[in-house]
């Protein structure tokens, strides 16, 4: 493409169509553009049009597409072609930077990704002048500029703050350092000066303290890796400044926005993590500094306000405080009575108080209330920060910091005792402030493990949880109650137990709360006091003492669901399982009515998925009604089969994808609940499971399996009589499966079960081509999953169908086939194989295979009887083979696309575990020792003589010991 | 680049987990480049120059204490090249006081004036003691600027003259020479070799007697630990086994110079691989080495431990030898060093250790190494904690089952866990790693869930959880492959293409040949 004004003209058309909101107009100009891409002089005309065109959208677009060019095209990888040509590259670079800082804003923001982009692959070898060329502008004067080369550099350099060290990466640190640290450093200390010639003109200040917050991060990038030498012979000059900047206000930089961040806090916050990061890595030579930055940033601490705007620099400026306080050599900073006295006060106190933010997000955005408050996504939040700050003070102060806080504590109840309906929330700052005081660990399993044990936690909790708790009104305070029952949850394991009883009845009760945290606190905290577990490791509390509540619970819960905001809540559903599971077979008369609500919650939500918990705690519960009711009454399947399919059938013919994994477990389940034949309504769906369609999607995988077995289970026989004609189908599914390494395990238990359940006569045409399938992958990519799940099949065959019937069907594949196997893939394998039912089964196999097989004894396969009989001793007696070759060690994280979760278990719809040879052999070691003792009969004097010639000493010890527990001995 | 080669990097470390020690042992990073200043205490001087203000104390001999003549620079010339004997003293002495002013010595000056040549010339002059002297005294200093400055030496031919003056009878010039060619021998590898071909050793030790007065001692020490000194090559190994039983010797001394020096001397040598390293565990001065190590003297220590150090990075027999040298008595003293360089060189040695086999991460059970280490983990200097946290690694990577265990009951998991805010990629990995090896030991022992609860307890889960936003690709794949094996408990299968056909799959095999 030629630079010419025809081809600008063109571009400018096509760059204008690609903002059509019309497709059928944007996606031609789109992929034009695309096509013209790899010519000569593309990316050039586009700087052109960014620069010279008339129209301000033509530039903004052609500064955007060439960004996005530049990130498409400018990497070379290694054996693909060079998508920009030589001469544009040079022309890029030659000009980009001078046109980055003559743009307007919007276009420098593009034009400075573009040169970070460039940079990450050609600085420094390929862009020498680079660095030149930025710092050269520091002289300009022109602040716009200055900014555009500050903002370049920190795009350029941040990525210090997170590489590995490396020669390579420390050479370009140096050589920047060499470069850009003393003009640095020269621009700051100048710009500091220009902000006191500027104080009182607000929109230069603007603009110099953008400067600022971006020098302030270059020096953050440079100092990552080391303390540069440069910046320790200079740390006086940039720690005095720093420590001014702190200490600094000017009513023009104040912003009268409420949220978002101001140039100075976000000047002062970056600071604060500057500051940190000297106090952590350079200890040493940052100690003459340190104590002068925690008093700055403690008043700093003290004189900030409460708005939202403030809260990084507040988090940010506690955690620094937080830090330093736990660290030895500046304990004494903190020691003195007063000063400890005044952080608590000044610092802690504050920050902990209830907000107006809070208040609007407890009432109107009640979920990212709870996930911060509950779930502990509150990382940066100034409550947290606050709190770190009292778990680091407690670090060497713990009984004055308590002793200061107690005082407190009285004080704030004292308060809202006066008045509560004004003063409510002193009493939420001095239940928190006793929380984060008590608190040592925490788990969400268990709450508050370990606590202070200055503060007296039963005492709080009669005298000031349960009075709010039990007063009649759920509604009142909602604030004081989410408290409250937060207080119980967190201390469920160091509360008394009487105490939690009864607490019991209350949160039951403010399951009806309207106030949408209130309830879900309720429901949250009833859930995870069932799994409370007492000394000897059970249930604290028990279904008998639940006896008295179940019918008040259950109503109480299934209502909760119908309060406004909460049709969906997931911590109501999970408390209607653990419930469940608690209480068994005393929720049996309220299941005609739980099973109503819960399929009509089903159908409902079935019509748009969207809060997986949720889901998942539903199709929990519904296993649960099954398993409890079938236990006590199997008869009931069909009442839940008769309440479910219609719904079912709609999730599957709606294709609702989220659900159907859930579907088909439940139907396992159900299926399994049946003791005689397999019903005819699940015999016609069977063809529908075999659909292709549904085994693309991994999440059906599992379950389908799971599916597919209980059907061969309870319907092997009707399968081979009604659907023959869909067995190679079924078969097709394995192939299908075992062509993957991912999924190979499951088309193993599917063929496990086929063979194990199916009439022989049924698959008999099918058997060698099942085999040859196996060999294939066996020979073409083999892994260590597969054989041992080769291994246990093999086995599992031979069980079933005799040892001679696997050696005939092996060789009749390819002659000596047997021979292979034996040799190269089960003496040297079977020590791999892992579980106790499949070394079962793989030991009962292989004495068949020694025991009885004919050919073992008389053919050339009789060299490898005593091979196999020692890797059978082995398996027994060494411990498990888990090593795995090197190449497959990533193969389950590499190889999965993505990390999507799409199966979701369900814990209630479990299977038990299934032993094929249960009745048959019930000690492998003893069933060898009286096989042999057979097989020494059959032929007297070749077994002892096999044995002595090639068995080595270790293994015939063994084997004498199960020969003398067998009482036999070989003839 | 770091992020093409970290992958295998951890793949082999992965692979090895348990099983190839000397893999985990790490060398003395070879970085050459470094951003932080250099500390003086940290190493000896590279070159040494003789100042005024130095030599105030001991007027040299031969020096004319009641004329001092002052020459310009041209004067000079014209008499360092003219006949005049006296002249030829005095310009040479002029150049010599010029070279020793404290500030701003004009060593490229004097270079221009081209008068090195005759200055070398002047070190043969056997005739005149102070003629020999003042030249010798002069290039001395010449020879301790920068390497541009030393080659001008070289270059003037000053090695042999100077290594010829070893043997001179008189004491101070004998002495002189050696101080010149420990300048000339710190430059490099290049000019070091050059010194060992032209054979200086043997007249150098020669110099070592009982009755050698101690300042004159502490220069030869001087000069062969810059004889030791530098790899890329290292020194010939002739050479070293010629110096090693003079430097075993000097170690027993009682003077701090000379045996910080030979101490950085075994260091040099000790600084490379196992062979090197064998020759000196072979002269039986580990012993000495570790008492010296145990020592209250800073400038002895550091190079004594820095010796022991490099030991370890050697092979588990070597180790051993340090192990039986004691050096584990001593090492729980260093951990808790006031000075953070000796907190860090002593726990990169013990990260080594570490990285042996169990029998060995036994042995540091058994000296109670584990508390120091918990101490330093939880306090030490940044610098010091990076080094532990390695230390911690190898355990977990070596160590048994019980003693993994024995690990996490001194108290190592807090802070541990505490380290994951730390400002510095690597050791956030070297964290996570650990965490997984800690739990697979608890897979092992069934105790999962408790580490589980452990690790939350101990705000280790927030921390993980943090990290799966980090800017780090490495670090984001370590903690998202935490959370995902141990605090999910969900599956994650994967996708695989097939055959379908008729609507239903198509179940058909073409056989082939098999050989497996």
């Amino acid at each position: 493409m030629e630079l010419s004004d025809a081809n600008l003209q063109t571009l400018t058309e096509y760059l204008k169509k690609t903002l059509d909101p019309d497709p059928a107009i944007r996606r031609p100009a789109e992929k034009f553009l695309e096509s013209v891409e790899g010519s000569q002089n593309y990316p050039l005309l586009l700087l052109t049009l960014l620069e010279k065109s008339q129209e301000n959208v033509i530039k903004v677009c052609a500064s955007v597409t060439f960004k996005n060019y530049i990130k498409r095209n400018w990497r070379i990888v290694e054996d693909e072609p060079n998508k920009i040509c030589e001469s544009d590259r040079i022309a890029i670079k030659a000009n980009i930077v001078p046109l980055m800082l003559s743009s307007p804003e919007q276009i420098q923001k593009q034009l400075s990704d573009a040169i970070s982009i460039i940079g990450r692959e050609d600085f420094p070898q390929k862009w020498p002048d680079l660095l030149t060329e930025m710092v050269n502008r520091f002289q300009s004067g022109d602040f716009h500029v200055i900014n555009g080369v500050l903002r370049t550099a920190h795009s350029l350099f941040k990525r210090y703050r997170h590489e590995f060290k490396s020669n390579e990466l420390w050479t370009e640190i140096k050589l920047v350092l060499d470069a850009f640290a003393l003009p640095l450093t020269n621009l700051f200390k100048a710009t500091i000066e220009l902000c006191s010639t500027h104080a009182n003109d607000a929109s230069a200040l603007k603009v110099l303290f953008s400067s600022l917050v971006l020098i302030a991060k270059l020096f953050y990038s440079l100092n990552f890796q080391d303390l540069p030498e440069f910046f320790e012979d200079n740390m006086e000059t940039w720690m005095t400044n720093f420590h001014t900047l702190l200490t600094l206000d000017n009513k023009l930089l104040q912003t009268d926005d409420e949220e978002e961040a101001g140039l100075l806090e976000l000047l002062k916050s970056q600071i604060c993590d500057n500051a940190a990061l000297y106090a952590q890595k350079y200890d040493e030579e940052f100690q003459p500094y340190l104590p002068r930055f925690v008093t700055a940033i403690w008043n700093l601490l003290v004189t900030t306000g409460q708005e939202v705007k403030y809260d990084l620099l507040v988090s940010n400026a506690i955690q620094f405080l937080a830090s330093v306080c736990e660290r030895p050599h500046y304990k004494h900073l903190f020691e003195d009575q007063n000063t400890l006295t005044s952080i608590c006060e000044k610092v802690i106190v504050p920050n902990m108080e209830f907000r107006a933010a809070d208040e609007e997000a407890f009432e109107d955005n009640s979920e990212e209330y709870i996930r911060r408050d509950l779930e502990g996504s509150d990382i940066d939040t100034r409550r947290r920060a606050a709190c770190d700050l009292v778990r680091g003070l407690c670090k060497f102060f713990e009984g004055p910091v308590t002793g200061i806080f107690s005082g407190y504590v009285n004080s704030m109840l004292q308060e809202y005792a006066k008045n509560p309906s004004v003063n409510w929330k002193h009493k939420d700052a001095a239940i928190y402030l006793v929380t984060s005081l008590a608190s040592k660990a925490q788990t969400q399993k268990h709450g508050i493990t370990k606590a202070n044990e200055l503060v007296n936690l039963t005492e709080f909790f009669v005298n000031h949880i349960l009075p709010d708790l039990k007063s009649p009104s759920v509604n009142e305070f909602p604030v004081l109650k989410a408290d409250g029952i937060k207080y119980i949850m967190i201390f469920r394991s160091q509360v008394p137990k009487e105490q939690l009883l009864l607490s019991i009845p209350l949160l039951i009760n403010h399951l009806q709360a309207e106030s949408i945290v209130v309830h879900t606190y309720a429901a949250h905290a009833l859930e995870r006091l069932f799994t409370v577990r007492g000394t000897n490791n059970t249930i604290l509390i028990t279904a008998a003492e639940m006896a008295p509540f179940v019918e008040v619970l259950l109503t109480n819960l299934f209502k909760a669901l119908t309060l406004p905001g909460s049709s969906e809540n997931e911590y109501i559903m999970k408390a209607i399982m653990r419930s469940f599971s608690l209480l068994q077979e005393s929720i049996i008369p309220y299941i005609p009515s739980v099973i109503t609500q819960l399929t009509q919650k089903l159908l409902a939500v079935s019509k748009n998925p969207s809060k997986p918990h949720f889901n998942h705690y539903m199709f929990e519960s519904i296993c649960l009604s099954i398993r409890i009711t079938c236990k006590a009454n199997p008869d009931a399947v069909g009442s839940f089969e008769e309440a479910l399919f219609m719904v079912f059938t709609e999730i599957l013919q709606n294709d609702v994808q989220e659900f159907i994994p859930y579907v088909f477990q439940v139907m396992s389940l159900l299926l399994e609940m049946h003791k005689n034949e397999i019903p005819s309504s699940y015999m016609a769906l069977f063809p529908h499971l075999l659909q292709p369609v549904l085994w693309e999607r991994t999440g059906n995988i599992p379950p389908l399996v799971r599916l597919l077995q209980a059907y061969l289970e309870r319907g092997a026989n009707t399968i081979a009589s009604a659907a023959a004609d869909k067995i190679p189908g079924l078969l097709g599914v394995f192939q299908k499966l075992i062509a993957s390494k991912a999924n190979d395990h499951q088309g193993f238990y599917l063929l496990n079960s086929i063979i194990e359940h199916m009439p022989p006569e049924s698959v008999d045409q099918y058997r060698k081509q099942i085999f040859i399938l196996l060999f294939q992958r066996l020979q073409n990519s083999k892994t260590t999953k597969f054989i041992k799940s080769f291994l246990v099949f093999i086995n599992l065959y031979c069980i079933k169908y005799g040892a001679l019937a696997l050696q005939e069907i092996f060789d009749s594949i390819q002659p000596k086939m047997f021979g292979m196997v034996l040799e190269k893939i089960i003496i040297p394998e079977i020590q791999k194989v892992s579980g106790q039912v499949e070394k079962k089964i793989c030991a009962v196999g292989i004495t068949k295979i020694l025991t009885e097989c004919p050919p073992m004894m008389d053919t050339e396969y009789t060299k490898l009887w005593t091979p196999l009989l020692q890797a059978l001793i082995g398996l027994f007696e060494l411990p498990e083979d888990d090593t795995i070759p090197d190449e497959e060690h990533f193969i389950d994280i590499e190889d999965t696309p993505g990390y999507q979760t799409a199966f979701s278990q369900l814990a209630f719809a479990g299977k038990k575990e299934h032993d094929p040879v249960g009745q048959m052999v019930n000690n492998p070691r003893i069933h060898l020792a009286q096989s042999l003792h057979k097989l020494s009969t059959a032929c007297p004097g070749r077994v002892p003589s096999m044995l002595s010639t090639s068995l080595n000493a270790e293994a015939l010890q063994y084997l004498q010991g199960y020969l003398q527990a067998a009482s036999v001995t070989l003839l | 680049m770091p992020v093409v080669n970290e992958p295998s990097e951890r793949m082999r470390k992965f692979k090895n987990r348990g099983k190839d020690a000397a893999a985990m042992r790490r060398q003395r990073v070879e970085v050459n480049i470094e951003l932080r200043k250099a500390k003086k205490d940290e190493q000896i001087l590279k070159r040494r120059s003789i100042s005024i203000v130095s030599m105030e104390k001991s007027p040299t001999p031969g020096e004319d204490k009641n004329v001092i003549i002052q020459l310009s620079l041209e004067e000079i010339v014209k008499a360092v090249n003219g006949n005049n004997p006296e002249l030829q003293l005095q310009a040479t002495q002029a150049a010599r006081r010029m070279l020793s002013r404290q500030k701003d010595p004009p060593l490229n000056q004097i270079i221009e004036l081209g008068i090195i040549p005759r200055l070398v010339e002047f070190l043969t002059r056997a005739d005149s003691a102070p003629l020999q002297f003042e030249a010798a005294w002069a290039l001395t200093n010449i020879a301790s600027g920068t390497s541009e400055h030393t080659r001008a030496v070289v270059e003037g031919g000053a090695i042999p003259a100077f290594i010829a003056l070893l043997s001179s009878p008189h004491m101070h010039i004998s002495e002189q020479s050696v101080w010149a060619l420990g300048n000339i021998a710190g430059d490099g590898p290049l000019y070091r070799d050059a010194l060992i071909n032209c054979n200086v050793i043997p007249p150098l030790l020669a110099l070592v007697s009982p009755v050698t007065p101690i300042g004159f001692l502490r220069n030869i020490t001087w000069t062969l630990s810059n004889l030791c000194r530098n790899k890329n090559p290292y020194p010939p190994l002739d050479a070293v086994k010629k110096m090693l039983p003079v430097l075993t010797c000097l170690m027993e001394h009682e003077d701090k110079e000379i045996l910080a020096d030979s101490c950085w001397a075994v260091s040099y040598l000790t600084d490379g691989s196992n062979d090197r390293i064998q020759i000196v565990v072979d002269t039986g001065i580990l012993p000495r080495l570790v008492e010296l190590m145990g020592g209250p003297e800073l400038i002895i220590m550091t190079p004594a431990l820095r010796a022991i150090g490099n030991v370890v990075t050697g092979t588990d027999e070597q180790t051993q030898a340090a192990i039986d040298a004691g050096v584990l008595v001593i090492l729980p003293l260093l951990l808790r060093h006031a000075k953070p360089t000796i907190q860090k060189e002593a726990a990169w040695t013990l990260s080594n250790i570490a990285a042996g086999p169990c029998q060995q991460i036994q042995q540091l059970i058994t000296f109670r190494l584990l508390p120091p280490l918990v101490e330093l983990l939880d306090k030490g200097d940044f610098k010091a904690q990076k080094e532990a946290v390695w230390a911690v690694a190898n355990f977990t990577t070596g160590g048994t089952v019980e003693q993994v265990v024995e690990l996490v009951r001194s108290g190592v998991l807090k802070p541990l866990l505490n380290l994951l805010l730390a400002k510095d990629s690597k050791t956030i990995l070297v964290i996570l790693d650990t965490i997984s090896n800690l739990f697979l030991a608890a897979e092992k022992l069934g105790e999962t869930e408790r580490l589980c609860l452990l690790v939350e307890e101990l705000d280790g889960l927030e921390k993980i959880e943090a990290l799966q936003t980090h800017d780090n690709n490495m670090v984001y794949r370590a903690a998202l492959n935490i959370i995902e094996k141990y605090f999910s408990g969900e599956e994650n299968p994967d996708l695989q293409p097939g055959t379908d056909q008729d609507g239903l799959y198509n179940f058909s095999v073409e056989k082939q040949d098999f050989d497996f």
